[in-house]
């Protein structure tokens, strides 16, 4: 029961807060012979350490068939030609070591955190380059899978969150690869075949289109030999086409679905940007203000602590490959709905005009001075690093990124905002049985 | 083949370098102090943990030790409501608070540098805080939709809080921690004065500090701030011991949802209740065999084995102040019914009882142990969480250090006897959630322009 979780609201939390550092992370780069690109971070105090393989290969390359990458990612590793599924799951479990894989709509991901001890590294590591590079894809298993998935997505048919999050990603993106779900839906997970599959796979799951972060208790040669050895069986591949940039909508637009909840459902949402771009700082920091960073931001304030109409809201940017979304998220009784929204749209465009210097300064000190609770584990590190390499950001994003903070201007901010955050335009979408007044 | 197991966890646990001892200390008016230091990065963790939670409330107050915790933040005789996160948040850090059955604890992470002056504001807060009926009142609309978001909406939710209501007849555990909706409508004010006035006191409360700290400082600075309260007569609440269960209980429930599901509990002893505390790392091997990762049971035999289930876990919170439950959540594949799903959780109940686990599942359970418990030192937050979780139950703080020791000596037969003791069919209780046939329905033709107003 925590006064406040917000990870509901936005999808996004995780990446909104994966944007900035601290200076002294030393990470170093290099690229392996088949032609991957390596983040390493040496971080020695503990005995463990998380080794990570990314593709681009999320879901906006699903083309037609949504929900292949999704599902792609989830099989690999659940059978080689010399290994079942039971016994590749075994020999990690054995080990004590953490293997997982995610998906995304800009990438998929294979993890593994383990013990650095040689008897239980080794093992794990040789593993783990075997099914990144030698997975295949029984029928049997992948029929399993698209039924446990579909009772999923059945199920989301009746989760409000789900709702207002898939309509917003549909509405705003159009036909752009972004705009399906993740999961893909019923109807196309149902038609995914075994050979589809091995397609995507032998397509994206390519050298070329890898990248390999490794942070913990390995030095650099270690780090070096088990980025080859993660990479070498790969084939070399390409790299995916770039793709499309979305099309921001043209005037505002509401959807409202009818749902029997106590609640109503809700989110204002537009484009906003994509990773890199130099307007990014001054709207995060905004955006830090307007409903960022929990109970020191406005939208906090006004919607819940100055009425009680919520448990939480928040606002974010999810800069993506390419500009991905901003949105305001929260829920609310269904007789608070329409006050909810006003407080909310009022909030928005008040602080779009001014606002005052002293939440200003509180808000730039807030994150510069958090900068070294960024960086205060190795899994923070290790994503962090990722990310710096997946969006091509400078090795000294980390560094430079409170400095932009610190002389980023309140014109600055409202220039920024004014130009790429359009009220007049917005998408606002409710799940629930909102009432008028 | 356990030999080999013992030496190299042995040889593991020599060769931890950031495993750092906990240093102990006690002020005079009774407030306990835990330190750790972790001097990867400049940063600390202060947790306040107060020993009052949903299981210290009794019929019609239920949830007010949760609202005790938002109303925290309120402001006190030198801080406006809100301020306090504000300062927090100015300095670069985060704050927040949670609240289970069995306590309340309050964080904030900062850059070390900080860490006196939110020791200064969390002491201030434990006596001072000012509660008026103004905020009182917002905040109990905050509470209620909080409520419905976290239960409410959410079937899954509603069939735990019937579950439980159900599996505890007398027990505080019978109701949930955020209180049922009724209870919340009706606090007063005065509930919660008292509630404050009641607990929140030195003497029942540990401070734990984890991070790039000099334990002897956080002392000097504890005495200082937290020093100046004085102790109060704290009176624990009465046993209210769970009555036996001779039968089995079943309730359904109906909902918006696609998928049905079920919840199956056992009442369990936990560390704290139990005669014999072998028995509950057996129980806890035992939750491991059958739900640790996925080479455990329940995926290994029901989802890719019979494909009866689409997902099926265990829960068990071996650390509980009270005696708790053994749990089983389970959803079937399509196609699949409850009572298939049931049928195939017993069939692996009843293996436990008539097999012995074999030596290579409780390796296995042991590699996981001594992993969790490296890769649980990746946080500084999980640190703290673990000592002030234990030491707010009664338990003593090497419990967690002692932990894969303890597990390393429960053999197969001990897996077998608690499986056999505890895990009876007349000591069940089953909820059962099946689709009320309601459906989410796209209001064709409302799409509309502008906003609803």
């Amino acid at each position: 029961m925590e006064r406040l979780v917000v990870k509901w609201m936005l999808l996004i939390t995780a990446l909104l807060f994966s944007v900035q550092a601290l200076a002294n992370v030393n990470i170093q780069t290099w690229q392996t012979q088949k032609g991957s690109k390596v983040l390493y971070v040496h971080a020695p105090e503990l005995p463990m350490v998380d080794v990570e393989v990314l593709f681009d290969a999320g879901s906006a390359r699903d083309g037609d068939n949504w929900g292949i990458a999704s599902m792609t990612a989830g099989l690999v590793g659940t059978a080689t030609p010399k290994h079942s599924e039971n016994s590749i799951s075994e020999t990690f479990n054995e080990l004590g070591a953490q293997i997982g894989s995610s998906a995304g709509r800009d990438t998929a991901s294979l993890h593994l955190r383990a013990l650095t001890r040689p008897n239980i590294l080794t093992p794990a590591l040789d593993l783990m380059s075997e099914v990144i590079s030698q997975s295949i894809f029984r029928p049997s298993i992948l029929a399993r899978e698209k039924a446990r998935l579909l009772i999923g997505l059945k199920q989301k048919t009746v989760q409000p969150q789900a709702i207002v999050s898939d309509a917003m990603w549909a509405k705003l993106y159009g036909d752009h690869p972004y705009a399906h779900p993740t999961a893909g839906t019923i109807k196309t997970v149902q038609s995914l075949t075994p050979q589809q599959i091995t397609d995507f796979y032998h397509k994206y799951y390519v050298a070329r289109n890898a990248q390999v972060t490794i942070v913990g208790a390995v030095d650099r040669a270690q780090a070096e030999k088990i980025a080859e050895q993660l990479t070498r069986n790969l084939p070399s591949g390409n790299k995916p086409k770039a793709l499309p940039e979305p099309k921001p909508l043209s005037q505002p637009h509401t959807i409202l679905t009818r749902f029997d909840s106590s609640q109503t459902y809700y989110a204002l949402a537009q484009i906003g940007v994509k990773r890199g771009d130099p307007d990014y700082y001054a709207l995060f920091l905004g955006n830090h203000l307007l409903g960022g960073s929990g109970f020191g931001s406005l939208l906090m304030e006004e919607v819940r602590e100055k009425r009680g109409l919520v448990y939480g809201v928040s606002s974010g940017f999810y800069p993506m490959k390419v500009a991905g979304p901003f949105q305001i998220g929260l829920s609310t009784k269904n007789a608070s709905a329409a006050k909810a929204d006003k407080v909310v749209k009022q909030t928005l465009s008040d602080f779009m005009e001014d606002f005052s210097d002293k939440k200003l300064a509180a808000i730039k000190s807030n994150l510069i001075g958090g900068f070294p609770l960024r960086i205060d584990s190795n899994s923070k590190i290790a994503g962090y690093i990722s990310m710096i390499g997946f969006y091509n950001l400078p090795l000294d994003y980390l560094e430079q990124f409170p400095k932009k903070i610190e002389s980023i201007s309140k014109a600055d901010i409202l220039k920024a905002w004014n130009e790429r955050i359009h009220p007049d335009k917005l998408l606002t979408v409710m799940v629930g049985q909102p009432q008028s007044k | 083949m356990m030999m080999r197991i013992g030496l190299l966890g042995l040889i593991l646990i020599f060769s931890y370098p950031a495993q750092a001892t906990v240093s102990k200390f006690q002020l005079d008016n009774g407030m306990k102090i835990l330190v750790k230091e972790d001097h990867r990065a400049p940063v600390a963790v202060q947790q306040v943990w107060y020993r009052v939670g949903s299981n210290y409330e009794y019929g019609g107050i239920s949830g007010l030790s949760h609202m005790l915790e938002h109303m925290m933040f309120k402001g006190t005789q030198k801080l406006e409501p809100g301020e306090f996160s504000k300062i927090v948040s100015k300095l670069g850090g985060q704050d927040n608070a949670f609240t289970s059955s069995d306590y309340t604890a309050y964080y904030q992470v900062v850059g070390k540098q900080h860490l006196e002056k939110v020791m200064e504001l969390e002491a201030d807060r434990m006596r001072n805080v000012v509660i008026t009926e103004a905020e009182f009142q917002k905040e109990r609309d905050v509470v209620t939709e909080e409520r419905r978001w976290r239960t409410e909406d959410q079937p899954e939710s509603k069939l735990y809080e019937l579950f439980k209501a159900t599996a505890f007849v007398n027990s505080p555990q019978h109701h949930p921690v955020i209180g049922w909706m009724t209870d919340i409508r009706h606090w007063t004010l005065q509930d919660v004065r008292h509630w404050y006035q009641k607990w929140y006191a030195p003497n029942n409360a540990t401070l734990v500090v984890v991070g790039d700290v000099d334990p002897q400082q956080v002392y000097q600075w504890a005495q200082k701030y937290y020093g100046v309260h004085q102790a109060e007569q704290i009176t624990s609440p009465k046993p209210r011991t769970e009555i036996e269960q001779a039968g089995e209980r079943r309730i359904q429930l109906k909902g918006p949802t696609k998928s049905p599901s079920l919840m199956m509990g056992f009442h369990v002893p936990s560390l704290v209740t139990a005669d014999n505390p072998a028995e509950v790392y057996a129980l806890s091997v035992l939750g491991s065999v059958l739900d640790g990762d996925d080479s455990a049971r329940l995926t290994k035999d029901l989802v890719r084995g019979s494909k009866v289930v689409a997902g099926a876990s265990t829960s068990y919170d071996e650390t509980s102040r009270l005696e708790t439950l053994f749990r089983f959540d389970a959803t079937p594949s399509k196609g699949k019914t409850l009572q298939e799903v049931e049928a195939a959780l017993w069939k692996e109940i009843d293996k436990l009882k008539s097999t012995p686990v074999s030596h290579k599942e409780l390796e296995r359970v042991l590699a996981h142990a001594e992993a969790q418990y490296v890769f649980h030192q990746d946080s500084i937050q999980t640190q703290a969480m673990i000592l002030g979780s234990l030491v707010s139950v009664g338990l003593p703080t090497d419990t967690y250090e002692n932990w894969i020791e303890n597990l390393r000596k429960v053999t197969p037969e001990q897996v077998q006897k608690v499986a056999q003791k505890y895990l009876k069919r007349d000591a069940v209780t089953v909820a059962t959630l099946l689709p009320n046939g309601e459906e989410a329905k796209p209001a064709s033709g409302q799409m509309m322009h502008g906003g609803i107003r």
